[in-house]
């Protein structure tokens, strides 16, 4: 079980650095570190990295939740997908 | 109604020149170079998607002094519409902005079919080029003309970038400097080229008339005014990159448009900018920052610039298509740290 709780943290790692980082990029990018304040991400770069967790995670993301609570980090965007899947599980 | 080009793609062989590289002599066509450069001149851009050996190609575009006008130049043996989209990738440039001239009319069919969206045209076609509505902007301004140059700059410092440990250390490396000031006259024409070619940071996608921008800016003693942001880092000048109208109704400052250049995506500078003035809103006595967005189907990242700064939706001002976030003066988020204001 807990390896799956990890497994989206690791697939938004694997994302921010083969689309956000330098190749040479030596510095993990910790799961609790903000995104925006390292530079990682900005407006543009929040919205590919949407697009890529609608696809891969199979959610939808509406505008209302382009917050900073749910967008800031690793862990909050991690946070955020699994309630968003709990939500559909739910549903269905 | 055609669509401004903004990237035109050349074959080589029997295209721009007359014979076949890899068979021995070639010679250049004149009316070909005549269009490079114009098209130059008005700040589109050139590059090269074409069959044969890269580095005898190169050699030829060398000895004709054209090498440095290509940007991105693909030459290897990779179906060309693969290569095309590997460009506009690279270059950050939409397919419908993209024409492609070839003397084959297979490769010119088969990139037509895979690319929709881009403008192919026949090898004989070169020198009218400049005629056609496609390759004339409403305006040549100063930033036109040496756009490719802003463009292999940013490729030089996108391969800079690679070799450092952390994408911050890149970012401070750069030593970006802002500049926000008022719009004057002289900028008119730079300010209209953004407000009608900036798509995605671009908070409500409303074209102002050119009479508008000119009687804002020659009557001083209005409310609204008009910003501009000018960035420069150790790589060179990027010049006018965004601009901002917006009208002081004390105690409120109203943001009714922000728009930024695509070329400075992936540094915070939409931030940057926005904190900047908010900055200046604050201690021009103002308590409280009122920002119009309008969804227009490209500008989800606008949105997302203010959520994520703190603005907050306020339903009771929305007018209709026109959003309206607030957000008081008190708490400004931070200028990220590797933006110098000057």
């Amino acid at each position: 079980m807990e390896k799956s709780v990890n497994h989206i943290e690791e697939k938004l790692g694997t994302y921010i650095a083969e689309n956000c980082l330098p190749k040479n990029n030596s510095i993990l990018v910790g799961y609790d570190k903000n995104l925006f304040d390292a530079g990682i991400v900005d407006s543009a770069g929040l919205i590919s990295f949407i697009s890529y967790i609608e696809t891969e995670f199979n959610i939808s993301i509406p505008d209302v939740d382009l917050l900073p609570e749910n967008f800031a980090s690793i862990k909050t965007i991690a946070d955020y997908i699994r309630k968003q899947q709990k939500v559909i599980n739910e549903q269905a | 109604m055609s669509r401004l080009r903004k990237c035109l793609v050349w074959d080589l062989d029997n295209t721009l020149w007359d014979g076949i590289c890899l068979e021995g002599n070639v010679s250049v066509r004149s009316g070909a170079v005549n269009t490079i450069l114009e098209l130059d001149k008005r700040g589109i851009l050139h590059s090269i998607a074409s069959r044969g050996d890269e580095e005898t190609a190169m050699k030829v575009l060398r000895e004709n002094a054209l090498a440095g006008f290509f940007l991105v130049p693909k030459i290897n043996w990779l179906p060309k519409s693969q290569n095309i989209t590997v460009i506009a990738r690279e270059l950050d440039i939409g397919m419908d902005a993209f024409a492609f001239i070839d003397d084959d009319e297979f490769e010119r069919e088969q990139v037509a079919f895979m690319l929709p969206g881009i403008l192919t045209l026949e090898s004989g076609r070169a020198r009218e080029l400049p005629f056609l509505s496609d390759f004339i902007p409403a305006e040549v301004t100063k930033e036109a003309s040496v756009r490719r140059i802003l463009y292999q700059t940013e490729l030089e410092r996108q391969r800079a970038e690679q070799s450092f440990a952390s994408r911050e250390d890149f970012l401070l490396s750069c030593r970006m400097k802002l500049k926000v000031r008022p719009a004057e006259e002289q900028d008119i024409p730079r300010l209209y080229e953004l407000i009608t070619r900036t798509h995605q940071l671009n908070t409500t996608g409303l074209i102002f008339s050119r009479d508008y921008i000119t009687e804002i800016l020659t009557q001083k003693t209005g409310s609204t005014k008009i910003m501009v942001a000018e960035l420069e880092d150790k790589y060179g000048s990027y010049g006018i990159i965004g601009t901002a109208i917006a009208e002081e109704i004390p105690p409120e400052w109203l943001l009714k448009y922000l728009a930024l250049s695509c070329r400075v995506m992936g540094r915070g500078i939409e931030r940057a900018f926005l904190c900047a003035m908010m900055m200046n809103a604050r201690k021009a006595g103002l308590l409280r920052t009122i920002a119009e967005y309008r969804n227009t189907g490209k500008n989800r990242m606008m949105r997302a610039l203010y959520q994520m700064t703190g603005f907050k939706l306020d339903d009771s001002r929305g007018d209709g298509e026109m959003l309206r976030f607030a957000k008081s003066l008190d708490s400004i988020s931070e200028l990220p740290g590797w933006v110098k204001l000057v």
